[in-house]
């Protein structure tokens, strides 16, 4: 399938610009200038204070480092951090997904506000993000009087802080899904449909392959946030450690009780957590891209070719 | 399957791509939709495939009313110009997607399915291909695996949309012969939408012209050509030049 006209590379957009100077690149010191400002940020903004973190945790010998992992009010904070997640992570995925499927799929009145919508956690603080719901929840909230008399707790207990972190991980699954489903049409499922399979079927067998690497995306990143929320869940957990602190809060609270070592412990697990995340969505990135690059490609068909 | 379409009409917002299209297609007939872009032919084949959901009108297949039916209950064999292949599956895969999604009840056992994919490719003359990918082939096999895709469930009507768009017009030409061919042969009904004149007047049985979403002329090819007062037919086809 030697194709004359090669749509990968078409002219004008030479691939040698890539490695060479082109005409618009300012003069090498001040490109010099700028590269370096970037990496003196990158390492005093970000590289230093990851590296502080896990000297601080080893700061007072590995003992220390594995009393603090042996800490009952530690471990339960690691444990309600992951529970947490656990609830969060699959709500969010499976609200993120149907969010994207009715704002790509359908036209109805109301879809610019949701679109809207969708990112409003990303543009609140996140403290309001927790407020909201003692407000709706709490004991004098809208609700407070009803779930109190069914002694239903939701705000100071896990419901609460599985609700704040809901709230402030929305966006990241529909997000990194929209502009992906936008880009790769509806064609496959139109004749998924044609072919007398059912929506379920075509979920399943059809869009979701599809989009695996994007969702993969959107869910690790969904995760990281809500391993590491603090503003949101501080509001509506009482804070009490060995009940319902998270691992961020309990970092708070061991660093307020001058328990340095352990602080550092718990933020180089969750740091640590943290850099998985990190490579786990690189990796995603580069399977996406990819994906994306060859259904892009697939639209720009050669139209001229040797053999059939 | 004859299909019957009576004053069908379909508007995007404030646009109308049908306008009041009334049309019969017998059993066994090659249908072509000539038209310039914008016209309403794609809109038509969709709206028969149960893509789209006609605003007005009735559609029936075999005197059946099927207008307020799914498209997964029509089960129209549909070819998309862009092959629409599932990219993730091999070209096996592929073939066997409507067999596979099959209600329980009516599914082919695994043999049965193996046999009618590999003589389905045979039919196509791609043997030997089944378990490579889409993207392994060029825009010719594509198509012709769209075509064995759409075959597979054995519909009893074939609607393509520009089928040969997206190839150059060698591989254009062997395929639309192709096409011709196996019409001949089983004689299934087809409808294909094409705004190339020589293709739809070579391949089809019947030629509907359409302009502004109405049709403006509908014969065989020779009626057509021999002769319209039609304005727009004579100026579209260039019969005064």
């Amino acid at each position: 399938m030697a194709s004359f006209i090669d749509f990968r590379n078409p002219p004008g957009s030479d691939r040698r610009a890539d490695n060479t100077i082109r005409a618009t690149a300012e003069p090498l010191w001040v490109r010099r200038v700028v590269i370096g400002i970037v990496a003196l940020f990158f390492f005093f903004f970000l590289f230093l204070p990851l590296l502080v973190v896990f000297q601080g945790a080893l700061a007072k010998g590995v003992d220390v480092l594995k009393e603090a992992f042996t800490d009952h009010d530690i471990l339960h904070s690691i444990w309600m951090t992951l529970i947490v997640a656990l609830i969060t992570v699959p709500a969010n995925t499976a609200f993120g997904i149907a969010a994207a499927w009715a704002i790509t799929r359908y036209r109805f009145t109301g879809r610019q506000v949701l679109l809207a919508l969708i990112d409003l956690p990303l543009w609140v603080s996140p403290v309001i993000g927790g407020l909201i719901y003692v407000l709706l929840y709490g004991r004098r909230g809208y609700f407070g009087p009803w779930l109190q008399a069914h002694d239903i707790k939701i705000i100071f207990a896990l419901p609460g802080m599985v609700l704040a972190t809901t709230f402030v991980t929305f966006p990241f699954v529909a997000r990194s899904l929209i502009p992906l489903m936008q880009a790769q049409g509806v064609e496959e499922e139109e004749a998924a449909l044609t072919l007398g399979a059912s929506g379920l079927q075509i979920l399943r067998r059809i869009t979701l392959p599809k989009i695996r690497w994007g969702l993969f995306y959107g869910v690790i990143l969904c995760n990281a946030r809500a391993m590491g929320e603090f503003g949101a869940v501080s509001v509506v957990s009482a804070k009490i450690s060995g009940k319902t602190n998270t691992m961020p809060l309990e970092i708070e609270r061991l660093y307020n009780d001058y328990l340095f070592p352990q602080a550092f412990a718990v933020a180089s697990a969750l740091s640590l957590l943290a850099l998985l995340t990190l490579s786990l969505k690189t990796l995603a990135e580069w399977e996406n891209r990819r994906q994306f690059e060859a259904g892009q490609r697939s639209l720009l068909e050669p139209t001229i070719e040797t053999a059939p | 399957m004859s299909i019957e379409i009576t004053s069908l009409t379909k508007s995007f917002g404030a646009f109308p791509a049908v306008n009041d299209v009334s049309l019969k297609i017998e059993t066994g007939e090659m249908v072509a939709f000539l038209g310039p872009s914008g016209s309403g032919k794609t809109t038509l084949l969709r709206l028969i495939a149960g893509l789209e959901f006609a605003d007005k009108g009735e559609i029936f297949f075999n005197g059946e009313k099927v207008t307020m039916k799914n498209a997964n209950e029509r089960k129209a064999g549909f070819v998309f110009q862009s092959y629409a292949l599932f990219n993730h599956m091999t070209i096996f895969e592929n073939i066997a997607f409507g067999l596979h999604v099959a209600p329980r009840a009516k599914r082919l056992t695994k043999e049965k399915i193996r046999d009618r994919v590999l003589s389905l490719l045979e039919t196509i003359q791609l043997s030997g291909l089944e378990n490579r990918f889409p993207v392994q082939l060029s825009g010719g096999q594509r198509q012709r695996i769209a075509f064995a895709r759409a075959l597979a469930v054995e519909p009893k009507v074939l609607l393509l949309d520009e089928p040969f768009g997206a190839l150059d017009a060698k591989v254009r030409r062997e395929l639309r012969t192709w096409l011709g061919e196996f019409h001949e042969r089983t004689r299934l009904t087809s409808l294909f939408v094409t705004h190339d004149q020589e293709e739809a007047f070579e391949v089809a049985d019947r030629v509907v012209i359409f302009d502004k979403g109405s049709v403006q002329k509908i014969g065989t090819p020779l009626e057509i050509r021999s002769g319209t007062s039609n304005t727009f037919v004579r100026d579209f086809l260039g019969l005064d030049i």
